[in-house]
């Protein structure tokens, strides 16, 4: 035990100094981002970058928060949890099934998922528009969430599908000799043993809709079907950016997945220690 | 018996013989077993997952196909033109540029992120208390709306008022965005600086699924350090390293967000990407076709990047790195 | 675990029940009335209140305005034209963006009804319903502020170099060194948003050629772009490359953040060839430089052996709403845009917000207005122009206009050479 840890330590001292380097690369910009968000509009570009603004001001939250923020924000979080939550919902099985199943047609979809992948979505929006406008659906939060969830799936089946794969197949056979169907393996045995990879995917793809803004920018038009990214929409202008209050609505509408991120990763972390052990 | 403070997968003893499984049967025969038992899952457990998919993604992405054979503006009526658009589009020095220049892309940004986000996934795997603090600062940039970093590094990187103009800075005082060589350099620092959480997550996900036994082995053989992570730690993250590739090396190839709102392709042609190229084409020059033929070439040029990847190194074959353990 | 199970998939349920509640909500045309799209930020507040009267007069068929930024609207509007779903009244820069859609018989043609009620056309500067009119048929109607481009000049910087606003070329030719030699740059100008350039070739080509060089290159005479006048003005323009005229890393700094207007308020440059917009940012931006003095502003230099009137202006003469041929609402939107647009209460609007409307005869307004200084300059240019050209880029076709951005901005990083652009815009052209 001495010998692992004295191991570990003398790797990470490189790891450490990596991590310090990166630590400020990281830090410097979202610095950057909160004490401008607390500038005032003028003499915004005279003061020095990097110092503390002088009078420190909170119009721009105030700004953002008097200018319909609970409504985007409200739609978002709608609109980010059904999407996520169906595409789990479809994912996970679709993963087990392709990670279990010897059948040909199952080998293709997955590289049909791998097409997905590499699909720009700035091509797809005129069809998807036109879609969405057949089903009806158009400016309504159905028509974020429906392809939401379709190019969710790609990826999310492929980091599923890595992670699954290295599920012991002893517990798999085990469960077959007790008879059990492919469902109950997988509610029962893939489930809980993939938590970190649903974990890290739930986290991936709620982060894609929450900041997804091609989509609810063609697909919906009315205020009132608003999603965050288009929220910011009341301080831009033709000629001009408030970059101050821009940046503190992007705080505000950073911090809920910055939580939901927190929160995810204490499962991530659980998850993970406890391994394929039972 | 579980491991608080273990870096690996804890294997209990517990269990029908599952701690060290004794399987002396080598991978072929044990796949050739079960192909003739009751045949794995069916179809219906991705039948929802094709479905969604196939109406909402892959339907677009055929009739954005259909029309790369047609000229369109996006008002009135396509007009059927059969092949001049693919013809124009691999011929047009622009695309051809572009295409070059999304492969330069592809490649820069594998080798800045690869090692850096192996380095830190194997760093915050650790357990100690203040890591996880980090892990969560390191995860912001991911998070942060393309807007965000666009007008974030937009500002940073001006030339005469962002870190050029911080005098304890002047080493950093350049023309990152205006300077055709720089600018597309500093387009793969800022793509790097959002992604190199997620596939650092995705590392320390990969790390901690290694078995703590193997390391224990090997200290037990002598090994030191760099030896373990030549020899045990990269073998085994060999499908974490592909994943994780194959994601930056098509995520790259459709990278049009942040390009967009910092440069618009610019200086001049300096940053103009293939996705940037095909957008542009299409709602700056309102040619649609041209457009679609692009990004048809786009999505065959990522699925061929996918396969071939994933043939080369195994990862269809579906077997677990840790067999034979 | 299973009962994890039940929680995600029960809370994924209701959550999809509460949420298509929420979702269905919204009926997608909101609501019976006319819809009308326009711009977010400059006189958006008039847009609002144009709209505000409309709908007090009538509470049963309220029209919905809808605001976007600039380059979302412009994506949204083609996507929603081209599957036949538009909006019934669209704000548009007039030009070849306009003419597309009137050419795929998108737009209704307002001729007729301009002609029903002359003092609707007569109260308007002739100049600026010349964007919206092709064939002679017009297809939009002004409603907002002119927007001449011009000289915003740092009065505290030229007093520091030991300098004069230069009124010629040659004047500005000899500036250039002074301001280098104190660390400065003459001029101010965002090439990161490529449209910024434009300015530069329509004054020149102008003051070189008259108003007759670009007319002939919008009319599609072949090789038009091959006049001296053009060729003579990206020289100059390289010329000023060369010496250094223009601001340290100009390739990269962007307009809409507010960077480049900063390099002329902060005293680092000391002009910039702009367009009467940014006179409310600098307003919000840096109050302090306007009240102190330090801004002033001129038109643009005159070149010495140029044909050219002097007083030509180039910029946007006005924005317009445009109907949509399809549109149920036609009568509800005439009264509308004869009613409340550029009412006098909207006039005054729009002057609160520092825009010079269209109209004739609003000198006694403009002098009461605040910011009187500023406005009565704008006017007076506009109004005495002999010619007001539209933006070259909102008066070409797409395609041409884009590749005229692409080319200039290659001219501009001195990569081709004046016959190149001229050769590569005519070929163009052709397409």
């Amino acid at each position: 035990m001495r010998n692992w840890l004295r191991v570990v330590f003398r790797f990470n001292i490189l790891g450490a100094a990596a991590g310090v380097f990166w630590l400020v690369v990281v830090v410097l910009p979202l610095y950057w981002i909160v004490i401008t968000s607390l500038r005032s509009r003028e003499g915004f570009f005279e003061a020095q970058p990097l110092d503390l603004p002088s009078p420190v001001t909170f119009d721009n939250y105030r700004h953002v928060l008097e200018g319909g923020y609970f409504n985007y924000l409200t739609n978002s979080v709608v609109v980010t949890a059904v999407t996520v939550g169906l595409t789990l919902l479809i994912s996970v099985p679709a993963a087990h099934a392709i990670v279990h199943s010897p059948s040909r047609i199952l080998r293709l979809s997955f590289q049909l998922f791998l097409l997905g992948l590499a699909i720009p979505l700035q091509a797809t929006i005129i069809p998807v528009y036109l879609i969405i406008s057949e089903l009806g659906v158009y400016d309504t939060l159905w028509a974020l969430v429906l392809p939401g969830i379709a190019f969710a799936i790609p990826l999310t089946i492929v980091i599923l599908v890595n992670f699954l794969r290295d599920i012991p197949r002893e517990l798999y056979e085990a469960m077959r000799i007790d008879g059990a169907s492919h469902w109950r393996m997988l509610l029962h045995l893939t489930l809980p043993l993939s938590r970190p990879a649903i974990v890290t995917v739930m986290v991936y793809d709620a982060l894609n809709v929450w900041n997804g803004f091609l989509f609810p920018l063609i697909l919906t038009q009315s205020p009132s079907s608003r999603v965050l990214p288009l929220g910011v929409w009341s301080f831009q202008g033709e000629f001009n950016i408030d970059v101050p209050t821009v940046l503190a609505y992007v705080v505000m509408s950073t911090i809920p997945i910055v939580a939901l991120y927190t929160v995810g990763r204490r499962y991530l972390v659980s998850g993970l220690t406890a391994g394929f052990g039972k | 018996m579980t491991d608080a403070a273990g870096a690996g997968a804890g294997r209990d003893s517990d269990g029908p013989g599952l701690a060290m499984p004794v399987d002396a049967a080598p991978p072929g025969a044990r796949a050739g077993r079960k192909r003739g038992e009751r045949g794995g899952p069916n179809l219906a457990m991705a039948l929802p997952a094709l479905a969604m998919f196939g109406g909402f993604a892959l339907a677009p992405m055929v009739l954005v196909f259909v029309l790369g054979f047609t000229q369109w503006s996006g008002l009135g009526k396509p007009v059927w033109t059969g092949l001049s658009n693919w013809h124009e589009a691999v011929h047009d020095p622009v695309t051809q540029g572009a295409g070059w220049l999304t492969l330069k892309l592809m490649i820069t940004s594998w080798l800045v992120q690869t090692p850096i986000c192996l380095l830190l996934g194997v760093f915050i795997a650790g357990r100690q208390r203040y890591r996880s603090v980090l892990a969560v600062i390191y995860f912001v940039p991911l998070l942060l709306s393309t807007v965000a970093i666009g007008i974030t590094f937009r500002a940073l990187l001006d030339p005469n008022f962002g870190v050029s103009a911080a005098p304890s800075l002047a080493f950093l005082a350049h023309d990152w965005l205006g300077d055709e060589d720089l600018a597309f350099y500093s387009i793969v620092a800022v793509v790097s600086w959002q992604f190199i959480p997620f596939h650092t997550l995705l590392y320390q996900a990969g790390v901690r699924q290694i078995p703590r036994i193997i390391y224990e082995a090997a200290i037990v053989d002598g090994a030191g350090r760099l030896a373990m992570f030549w020899y045990i730690t990269l073998p085994q993250l060999r499908y974490t390293i592909v994943t994780s590739s194959m994601l930056i090396l098509v995520g790259s190839l459709t990278y049009f967000d942040l390009v967009y709102v910092m440069t618009g392709g610019g200086p001049g042609f300096a940053t103009r990407l293939l996705p940037l190229d095909m957008f542009l084409s299409a709602f700056s020059r309102r040619e649609m076709g041209r457009a679609s033929a692009i990004a048809s070439l786009l999505v065959g040029g990522g699925l061929l990047l996918s396969l071939v990847l994933v043939r080369f190194s195994g990862f269809a074959r579906m077997r677990s790195q840790q067999e034979g353990l | 675990m299973r009962k994890a199970l039940v929680w995600t998939l029960g809370l994924t349920l209701w959550l999809g029940l509460v949420g298509s509640r929420a979702m269905a909500q919204t009926s997608p045309a909101g609501g019976t009335g006319p819809l009308v799209w326009a711009l977010t930020g400059g006189d958006e507040k008039a847009y609002q209140d144009a709209v505000a009267q409309y709908n007090q007069k009538h509470p049963a068929a309220k029209i919905t305005l809808q605001l976007f930024p600039n380059e979302p609207y412009k994506q949204k509007l083609l996507v929603a034209m081209g599957a036949g779903n538009p909006p019934d009244l669209f704000f548009n820069w007039g030009g070849g963006i306009l003419k597309s859609y009137v050419d795929a018989g998108n737009v209704a043609d307002l001729t007729a009804d301009f002609a029903k009620d002359p003092t609707w056309k007569s109260r308007l500067f002739p100049a600026v319903l010349a964007a919206g009119t092709f064939g002679g048929k017009i297809y939009g109607v002004p409603i907002n502020g002119m927007q001449p481009v011009m000289f915003y000049i740092n009065n505290k910087v030229f007093q520091e170099v030991g300098a004069q606003p230069p009124k010629t070329w040659s004047e500005l030719m000899a500036v250039i060194p002074k301001f280098k030699a104190k660390g400065k740059a003459l001029l101010a100008v965002a090439g990161a948003d490529r449209w910024t350039y434009l300015m530069y070739i329509e004054y020149l080509v102008d003051r070189l050629g008259g108003s007759q060089v670009f007319t002939d290159i919008a009319a599609g005479k072949p090789d038009a772009w091959s006049h001296p006048a053009m060729l003579k003005a990206n020289e100059m323009i390289q010329e000023l490359v060369k010496q250094g005229a223009f601001v340290k890393g100009y390739t990269g700094t962007s307009y809409g953040t507010g960077q480049s207007t900063a390099l002329l308020t902060s005293g680092r440059a000391g002009m910039q060839l702009m367009g009467s917009w940014d006179y409310p940012n600098i307003l919000a931006g840096s109050p302090d430089f306007i009240a102190k003095g330090s801004l002033a502003w001129m038109p643009f230099p005159t070149i010495e052996g140029g044909t050219g009137s002097p007083g030509d202006v180039v910029g946007a003469a006005s924005n317009l709403y445009s109907v949509t041929s399809k549109s149920t609402h036609k009568a509800e939107l005439l009264d509308f845009l004869k009613t409340n647009i550029l009412s006098d209460s909207n006039i005054d609007v729009l002057l609160k917000n520092g825009s010079v409307p269209p109209v004739i005869g609003l000198e006694a307004k403009i002098a009461k207005a605040p910011q009187a200084a500023w406005l009565s300059f704008v006017y007076s240019i506009a109004k005495n122009a002999p010619s007001f050209q539209l933006s070259w880029d909102q008066a070409l076709p797409p395609a041409a206009a884009d590749a005229l951005l692409t080319n200039l901005e290659q001219v501009f990083l001195v990569k081709i050479t004046p016959k190149q652009f001229s050769d590569n815009m005519n070929k163009a052209m052709k397409r």
